[in-house]
């Protein structure tokens, strides 16, 4: 039974994942779609590295775009037939670069976690993006190197001109990575990561280095940043000196930490959440990175386990039978927050725009008009109020609902 | 057969001696209780033992082996296994988690990346064993670091002792209990370190003398006193640096 | 040769200088509440731009005073209403929580004072040459910068071994745990430390900005660098914070200022090379080329070999 419906959801995810372009066939969706792809992956193996292993890393775009980079090189090597192997293998070359990069890093990085390994990773991330723009003929400078996915031998006739059918092959990747990477949270060495990233002196005396778990889940991460960084170059068919530097290593940990650190599905969350936001609210307005960072200092105040560990939280009063009892003071207090937000974001377009006119949500707001910034901030100030007054019964209801009565505590779950 | 021994040992910590030349021999099934006033360096004799300080000189060996270098995994792997005065557990994994993972180095696994956990059914058992032992088995999904006090030790002290290490060392496992949960972690100890070598440091002189078969008196960084308990209690030095206060204040 | 070298030594202690003054404030607050405050050179960006702010209305003098003192109340205000929430949640979130406010505050820079660089002087009354040697001019302003700098460094080091507060912080730096039991109150003087080292990347900020240029990027340029060298010191020391500061402050000027590279090695060694060569990039590398790698190689090596840095005793 257990078996079952561990399947299902394997299946369901794989299915999602092949439905999606039926949905949304246009060339923006499906551009969108093998972003989302490659950001779950690497998402995925950061959270090997954070999530499971304890390890803060500012620098793990180092194995994705050594990944990248090499697997850019390998289309251009097939493009000139020095080598000849259909392009599906590609994330593979990504992997065992990251894996190799990893190997080596990680004999000296993984020694310490905490402020120490976050340092190391760092300066290497740092020290790897300046070599990159001093090592023209390898990296490409700040143009960066581009190659052609369409040669070699086709594979069953395709030829891979179109995105959709590098959408296709970037699912195979994604759902092979995904289950991986889930095993390995499985298996002794997977679970040893987390009883080193919870306690690596204690860790020591069961038999364990803690140094040598954190090594492997360390060079099991760079795998798969690396596998990333190949599915990267596949649908780019360039990549630069960006890809591996460290904003590319925050906007990581961004969307990992978003999504719910040490939740397997948490950077999966993350990663839709994010792609989503770079390609569609970047449409709609040139301050998405501020609302994606203050998004992200709210979720690391008040959600610090993420999206995931939200859902999550919910757990204990679902399987109670009592989650309706939190319908209702979720709404009173969702609806007006939602309205604070909205009315928040709007004030902040409004000031920010150059046009005289505004159009917000179906409305006109006219930027030059006193009275138009009072009347937002008006709403802004009742849904504030009308939060605070909600907010008590909220708690008293989450209360209600998660109270631990002595005698049944051990049907709660971890 | 003396399967531990330190002989002279010293630590210091910049100028200050904490150990001061102790030496000692524990058999082989003995019951081996460490005593002495607050700042003795019973923990730092521990931390000594198993690894976690260096020696600053002297050997520490078990059976035919010199310790007193190795890493703290190395000297588990040998077979001496301890718990902590402090609750050092794995917080965010469940209960029954902790308990596994302190039985894969000793069940042969190292550092596998190909056994899926869920299957190895023999693991698994020998899992629910231990949780049983420590009464733990209905706790089993619960968060560690959610437990309440007691249970918390109790699974300290379950941490220690399912590799089936052969030498069990015990830092202060009944501290911060009430009387009646000490009773039953006395009688836990009594039952799961059965054959075993033990070594245990405890204030309670109520339960030292009542689970030790032989106690030292370590006081200033040197043992003043290793015996029997009845000549324990009659030594008159001992008497007057230590036993005499606590005793009467028990 | 030798004006090159002196003029590099100058440049390269008004670098390291500068580096220390935003440094020390790390430092302070790491050894105090164990935080790397990766939003450190974020505040250094603020000064630099609320002076420019007030410069414009005010001059560059109110710009010095003032810029600060608002940098100080802000970081204050971040320690006191978002860094203690996230303590709860250990050392690994708050500097998650750090690095998302470094985040927010760049864009948020550009939110308000947009994303070109700003034409922020330095004062009239500073333009003129300190000195002139062998034809070449020392600006008065570097002057200025090496000259504040080192008075803050004196009144830094007056507070901190003859006040009160000054002895509370020290103990706090070798024993952060007797001191909260000693009664003090330890949250606000947190506050406090927080708050003045944020102050001192203001002015940090206010006196860079001139010549470092101010444009929202200036704080990702220096706030690795300021990183780096807090850990090659010693994470929590501030001699070694110092000596990191000035050794890497001079070690790019001079890395900048000299003329030498592979091909001089190579000649002098009497070797040929190919230019075709695929590693070509190597044998044609030269040292003000890797000038701005330096000090990240320096901390990846010294944390391979010495991983508690220069000075540093506390293991973590």
């Amino acid at each position: 039974m257990a078996i079952l419906k561990k399947s299902a959801v394997w299946i369901g995810y794989l299915a999602a994942l092949l439905a999606l372009p039926q949905f949304f066939d246009s060339v923006l969706a499906v551009s969108i779609f093998n972003q989302m792809a490659i950001a779950i992956v690497f998402g995925l193996s950061y959270n090997m590295l954070l999530g499971q292993g304890g390890m803060l890393s500012f620098g793990h775009a180092v194995y994705f775009g050594l990944g990248g980079f090499l697997a850019v090189h390998a289309l251009l090597m097939i493009e000139v037939e020095t080598v000849y192997f259909s392009i599906i293998w590609i994330p593979l070359v990504g992997g065992f670069i990251g894996l190799l990069a990893a190997l080596f890093i990680g004999t000296f990085s993984t020694h310490k976690a905490g402020t120490v390994f976050a340092m190391i990773s760092l300066g290497i991330g740092e020290l790897l993006a300046a070599s990159s723009l001093i090592f023209v003929s390898f990296f490409g400078g700040e143009a960066g190197v581009s190659g052609d996915r369409t040669f070699g031998p086709p594979f069953f006739g395709i030829e891979w001109f179109q995105n959709l059918e590098i959408y296709y092959l970037a699912v195979a990747w994604v759902f092979i990575a995904t289950v991986f990477m889930y095993l390995f949270t499985q298996t002794p060495a997977g679970k040893m990561a987390n009883a080193v990233r919870d306690n690596p002196e204690r860790a020591e005396f069961i038999g364990y280095s803690a140094r040598k778990v954190r090594y492997i889940t360390f060079c099991a991460a760079g795998l798969f940043a690396g596998v990333a960084g190949g599915l990267f170059a596949l649908n780019y068919e360039f990549i630069t000196e960006e890809n591996l530097n460290a904003a590319t290593s925050g906007r990581v940990l961004l969307s990992a930490y978003i999504g719910g650190l040490g939740y397997f599905i948490g950077p999966i969350v993350g990663a839709v959440i994010l792609t989503l936001m770079n390609s569609l609210l970047s449409n709609y307005s040139d301050l998405w990175m501020l609302y994606l960072g203050i998004m992200f200092l709210l979720t690391v105040m008040f959600l610090p386990r993420g999206f995931a560990g939200f859902i999550m939280m919910h757990q204990l009063a679902w399987v109670r039978g009592k989650i309706k009892s939190l319908l209702v003071p979720y709404l009173l207090t969702g609806i007006p927050s939602l309205l604070f937000l909205i009315s928040v974001v709007g004030l902040i377009e409004l000031s920010h725009t150059d046009e005289a006119e505004l159009y917000y949500f179906g409305l006109s707001f006219n930027s030059t008009a006193a009275m138009d910034f009072i009347l937002i901030a008006i709403v802004a100030l009742g849904s504030l109020l009308s939060i605070r007054r909600s907010l008590p019964q909220l708690r008293a209801a989450w209360e209600a609902a998660n109270e631990i009565p002595e005698s049944v505590d051990e049907e709660s779950t971890s | 057969m003396t399967v531990l021994s330190l002989n002279d040992v010293t630590k210091n910590f910049g100028e200050t001696e904490i150990i001061r030349g102790v030496s000692l021999a524990i058999e082989k099934g003995e019951k081996h209780a460490i005593i002495g006033p607050n700042g003795a360096g019973k923990s730092t004799l521990f931390h000594l033992i198993s690894g976690l300080y260096n020696v600053t000189s002297g050997s520490i060996r078990f059976k035919d082996q010199e310790i007193q270098n190795k890493q703290p995994y190395e000297i588990n792997r040998l077979g001496v296994a301890r718990s902590f005065q402090v609750t050092n557990i794995f917080a965010r994994m469940n209960v029954f988690e902790n308990v596994r993972c302190a039985l894969l180095w000793s069940s042969g696994y190292k550092y596998s990346f190909w056994h899926l956990l869920g299957r190895q059914k023999e693991l698994n058992e020998k899992t629910m064993h231990v949780l049983e032992q420590i009464g733990l088995q209905k706790k089993a999904l619960f968060p560690a670091g959610e437990l309440a006090y007691a249970h918390q030790r109790a699974l300290e002290l379950g941490i220690a002792i399912a590799s089936g290490a052969e030498i069990i060392m015990l830092d202060e496992p009944v501290a911060g209990m009430s009387h009646s949960e000490a009773e039953g972690a006395v009688e836990l100890i009594r039952r799961i370190t059965e054959g075993k070598t033990l070594i245990m440091v405890e204030h309670d002189m109520n339960i030292v003398f009542d689970v030790a078969d032989k106690i030292s008196v370590l006081v200033y960084g040197k043992v003043i006193a290793s015996d029997r308990p009845e000549n324990i209690r009659a030594n008159a030095q001992v008497q007057e640096s230590y036993l005499g206060e606590v005793v009467t204040s028990a | 040769m030798l004006d090159v070298f002196i003029f590099a030594t100058l440049n390269g202690l008004v670098t390291g200088l500068l580096l220390f003054m935003l440094a020390s404030g790390l430092t302070l607050i790491f050894s105090m509440m164990g935080v790397l405050n990766f939003a450190h050179a974020s505040f250094y960006m603020l000064g630099a731009y609320f002076a420019y702010s007030v410069s414009l209305y005010f001059g560059y003098w109110t710009g010095l005073i003032f810029a600060p003192i608002i940098v100080g109340v802000l970081g204050a205000l971040v320690e006191r209403y978002g860094l203690r929430r996230v303590h709860q949640h250990g050392h690994v979130a708050e500097l998650v929580f750090t690095f998302g406010l470094a985040f927010l505050i760049e864009e948020a820079v550009q939110f308000f004072w947009g994303a070109d660089t700003k034409n922020y002087q330095s004062p009239d009354l500073l333009d003129f040459p300190l000195f002139t040697l062998f034809g070449q001019e020392f600006p008065a302003y570097r002057g200025f910068m090496i000259g504040i700098s080192i008075s803050i460094f004196i009144g830094l080091y007056y507070v901190l071994t003859k006040s009160r507060i000054g002895i509370i912080i020290q103990a706090a730096l070798t024993h952060p745990h007797t001191v909260s039991n000693l009664g003090h109150n330890v949250p606000l003087i947190f506050m406090c430390v927080f708050g003045v080292g944020s102050a001192l990347a203001g002015v940090a900020g206010v006196i860079a900005g001139p010549v470092l240029t101010t444009f929202p990027g200036m704080a990702v340029v220096l706030g690795s660098i300021v990183f780096v060298i807090v850990v090659i010191g010693g994470l929590g020391s501030l001699a070694g914070a110092f000596i990191a500061s000035i050794l890497i402050g001079l070690l790019q000027s001079y890395a900048i200022a000299s003329d030498v590279g592979m091909p001089d090695l190579l000649n002098l060694l009497g070797l040929e090379f190919d230019r075709n060569h695929p590693l070509t990039d190597l044998w044609t590398l030269t040292l003000p080329q890797i000038a701005p790698i330096l000090p990240f190689l320096l901390l990846v090596l010294v944390l391979i070999f010495r991983p508690t840095g220069l000075m540093g005793k506390r293991e973590q």
